[in-house]
């Protein structure tokens, strides 16, 4: 399925989802098309953290729904983060992982293994349970409530066999903000949304 | 006078750490801090996460911060060696508070040798990155813990504390 195409199905079913995007791809085609500049956390500075820095705000905040966007080559650099999402199986995380089979953002360099690598089994190895893989737009539009269904028990972990970036589509604009800039506009949202003061402190 | 067994200590540094807001605690164990992490793990004022790679706790604790949760990462020297990525990336980029507990292995009192490689160079490491540390080697000191997480709010990056085997042994009053 192509990648874009993955993305536009996803962002048009999202309603009020906080979004966490990954280091390269997922953060270009995520701004791409939303140009959401406050419930979407651009978290290009770092591989293989989304998931976890995802469940640590879903913890935090279990009203929200958060979704995390994790691309294959940063997933196979800390696959032992199921085990810990598996753990805290917060119900209100949605784990996307954007299976390219490449280093997207590295010039789609190749992974190790990328033939072979199961990434919905190694999911329920780890026992998770609310595993889906998805392979065309169709499959996705019809099953998608199943995914995002509410109150379902425990945290979703969602495999999306996608094509690598064009080389047109990888010159696609990054998110264009300075890492404070960031923060603050999307804690600003988390603040609003939920009441909660992220960054007022007493002396 | 403070008491000074190992599980006292564990349990003053539990409720200092309570004490200042900490409600998420992610730990990947070192020999020394096994007391301190089973207090927390059996504390329920904490929600204890227990990881399997340094880095994961760094990226818990900084999307606690997001959503208004304090937070505290528990680790060894050596664990940390490995998250500098994460730090210098995340938090120093978007600037995002974290409060590192650790171990001051390879200092004076550690008899293992494979840490000596901590001794050599984790506080240099630790100066290299600008990351301020206080190193707690006495059971008087435990309440500086609460005014390092609050310096992280205000500095708006991570800070560290280091605890010696000593004080974490209990034998450090």
């Amino acid at each position: 399925m192509n990648y874009l195409d993955c993305f536009r199905a996803l962002a048009a079913r999202r309603t009020d989802e906080i979004v966490i995007t990954s280091a390269g791809n997922s953060s270009q085609a995520w701004w791409a098309l939303t140009r959401d500049s406050e419930a979407s956390f651009y978290l290009d500075a770092s591989m293989s953290l989304s998931s976890m820095f995802a469940s640590g705000l879903a913890l935090a905040q279990p009203e929200l729904k958060v979704w995390a966007f994790m691309g294959d080559g940063a997933f196979c650099m800390n696959p032992g983060m199921l085990m810990v999402e598996r753990e805290m199986n917060l119900p209100n995380l949605v784990h996307f992982l954007v299976s390219n089979r490449v280093y997207g953002a590295t010039s789609n360099a190749a992974l190790p293994n990328f033939e072979t690598n199961d990434y919905a089994a190694m999911a329920r190895a780890m026992g998770l349970e609310r595993v889906f893989e998805f392979r065309s737009i169709e499959a996705l539009e019809r099953d998608f409530a199943q995914l995002s269904a509410a109150n379902a028990p425990g945290h979703t972990f969602v495999v999306l066999e996608v094509e690598p970036f064009s080389a047109a589509e990888q010159k696609m604009e990054q998110p264009p903000f300075d890492g404070p800039e960031l923060k603050f506009r999307f804690g600003r949202h988390i603040e609003a949304r939920t009441k909660c003061t992220i960054f007022g402190y007493r002396l | 006078m403070h008491d000074t067994s190992s599980s006292n200590v564990a349990r003053d540094i539990a409720q200092e750490l309570a004490g200042c807001g900490v409600k998420l605690v992610a730990s990947l164990p070192d020999n020394w801090l096994i007391d301190l992490i089973t207090t927390i793990a059996e504390d329920t004022r904490f929600v204890h996460v227990r990881v399997n790679r340094e880095e994961s706790a760094i990226g818990l604790c900084s999307g606690a911060y997001m959503g208004a949760l304090g937070s505290a990462a528990l680790m060894g020297a050596s664990g940390f060696m490995t998250v500098v990525y994460a730090i210098t990336k995340i938090n120093y980029t978007y600037e995002i508070p974290l409060f590192l507990v650790l171990t001051l292995r390879g200092a004076v009192g550690d008899h293992h040798k494979h840490h000596v490689s901590n001794g050599l160079y984790l506080r240099a490491v630790l100066e290299a990155i600008n990351m301020p540390y206080l190193i707690i080697e006495s059971a008087k000191d435990i309440p500086a813990i609460s005014r390092c997480f609050h310096h992280t709010r205000i500095y708006t990056r991570p800070m560290a504390v280091l605890l010696t085997r000593d004080l974490l042994a209990g034998r450090a009053s």
